[in-house]
């Protein structure tokens, strides 16, 4: 996998419920939540089914589209699965300031916050395992419309300092033709086209 | 005194005047329309013929040096009974049995051994018998119980074990807090019992004692010793059962079996 490099996986908003699942169900492929049928997935030269599935699950985290917090306060969401692999507290506070999230909110219940602030503190509990790749299932699904592009800024200012490969899953084009640096139309379960961002920009993205 | 004063004749004599109540129950079930008399009448048979059967039973296994072979046998059936009886509550789940009989045995073995081994149990069909049917039948309906609710709870939050997963999180920890909360839901009945022990009810072991003549302090006792039996059984059964069950709900590759 190339290095910091937005990949969109995008599809037509008429097959959308479709679409989002067979993308939805590639990110999960990925992270290896399930098996593909046929086919084979390669992470760093490695097949999939080589690597521990907890190894890989930490090399290639991904970051479901509801973004379901655990009981508790935002930090220890953050520190759950850290002091699961031995990390410390200092990683979760770095992660949240990281992904833009207010140090008041630290102790407050996780499953009280907004949709927005609930997206950052699940992208600050994916970055803080410090990951070598991201997926991203609809980041911004279920945000106020007015703070989408906010989320996409925290989003691409984390992945770009920590020069991470994201694919990112959006029925957006817009969305698409914005963070994406390569884009893949897909369309009933099918990769259309795959390309540079300025490819698609003269063309549109179907 | 010693034991209830009737002679099995006179008892047969107030069976029959007790069984004015069932004349009662089914007067009532018939005027509120309730229409479960032919299955109360059915389960009073079955019921009454089964209890009848295991009494006249257990008048020969008493006599018999070789009461030890029925035991046996018993014990046998009685887990695969019970096993199969507590698979039926988690009857979407593929091949239950193979969860809810071993959870049963294992808890029910660790209670029916300290009981021997302390003395508790005194090693006659007398004891032996009554006390191991207690055993399984609590392991029973607290692996029915904990089954259930873990199951259901495991789906409830599916979304929330993906994403521990998604983490990179072990299937262990990612259902934990389901498994506890089934264990607690298990145990909570047989905890508030134990509070109102001898406030609100006195219980059928006790109860027995003192109507078979044995002085209440060695009753309530002994009632103790049930109850350490049916909390540390019904402990050891639901802890077995969350065990077995997370090996299956989770493949090896720690993810949610399709089932789920």
């Amino acid at each position: 996998m190339p290095k910091y490099i937005v990949i969109c996986l995008c599809c037509p908003s008429r097959s959308k419920l479709r679409g989002i699942l067979i993308k939805s169900t590639l990110l999960r492929c990925i992270n290896r939540l399930i098996e593909v049928d046929s086919g084979e997935i390669w992470v760093d030269d490695i097949s999939i089914k080589d690597y521990e599935p907890i190894e890989l699950r930490k090399k290639v985290v991904l970051m479901p589209q509801n973004s379901v917090m655990f009981p508790g306060t935002v930090l220890k969401n953050v520190l759950f699965p850290l002091k699961v692999h031995g990390l410390d507290e200092k990683r979760a506070r770095k992660a949240l300031k990281d992904a833009g999230v207010p140090e008041e909110l630290f102790e407050r219940d996780a499953e009280k916050l907004s949709g927005g602030e609930k997206k950052r503190v699940a992208l600050a509990r994916a970055i803080a395992l410090r990951p070598g790749a991201l997926l991203l299932d609809e980041p911004t699904a279920g945000v106020d419309p007015g703070k989408v592009e906010q989320i996409e800024g925290a989003i691409l200012k984390m992945v770009s300092k920590r020069n991470l490969t994201v694919i990112w899953v959006t029925h957006d084009t817009q969305q698409a033709l914005r963070v994406g640096e390569r884009i893949a139309s897909m369309k009933d379960g099918k990769v259309m086209k795959v390309g540079k961002r300025d490819d698609f920009a003269w063309e549109g993205v179907y | 005194m010693s034991g209830i004063p009737y002679t099995p004749e006179q008892a047969l004599i107030s069976m029959a005047l007790a069984g004015i109540l069932i004349i009662i129950a089914i007067a009532l079930m018939r005027m509120k329309r309730l229409d479960m008399e032919k299955e109360y009448i059915y389960a009073l048979i079955k019921g009454g013929s089964q209890i009848f059967i295991f009494a006249v039973i257990l008048t020969y296994v008493f006599s018999s040096p070789f009461w030890y072979v029925f035991v046996w046998f018993l014990l046998i059936a009685m887990v695969l009974i019970a096993g199969r009886t507590s698979a039926k509550r988690a009857s979407d789940m593929p091949d239950a049995g193979k969860i809810t009989t071993p959870a049963i045995l294992v808890g029910s073995t660790a209670v029916i051994s300290v009981l021997a081994v302390s003395g508790a149990m005194p090693m006659a069909p007398q004891f032996v018998i009554p006390l191991s049917g207690m055993v399984f039948g609590n392991s029973m309906r607290i692996c029915s119980l904990t089954a259930e609710r873990f199951l259901r709870e495991v789906r409830l939050g599916k979304d929330r074990i993906e994403t521990a997963l998604a983490l990179g999180m072990p299937s262990e920890v990612a259902m934990e807090e389901f498994g506890r909360q089934a264990v607690k839901a298990s145990l909570v009945p047989t905890i508030d019992s134990l509070k109102t022990l001898g406030i609100i009810f006195i219980p059928g072991a006790m109860t027995g004692l003192i109507m078979a003549g044995t002085d209440p302090i060695v009753a309530a006792e002994y009632q103790m010793i049930i109850y350490f039996m049916i909390t540390g059984g019904g402990m050891i059964t639901a802890v077995a059962t969350i065990y077995l069950m997370r090996k299956r709900i989770f493949t090896d590759a720690e993810q949610l079996q399709e089932w789920v």
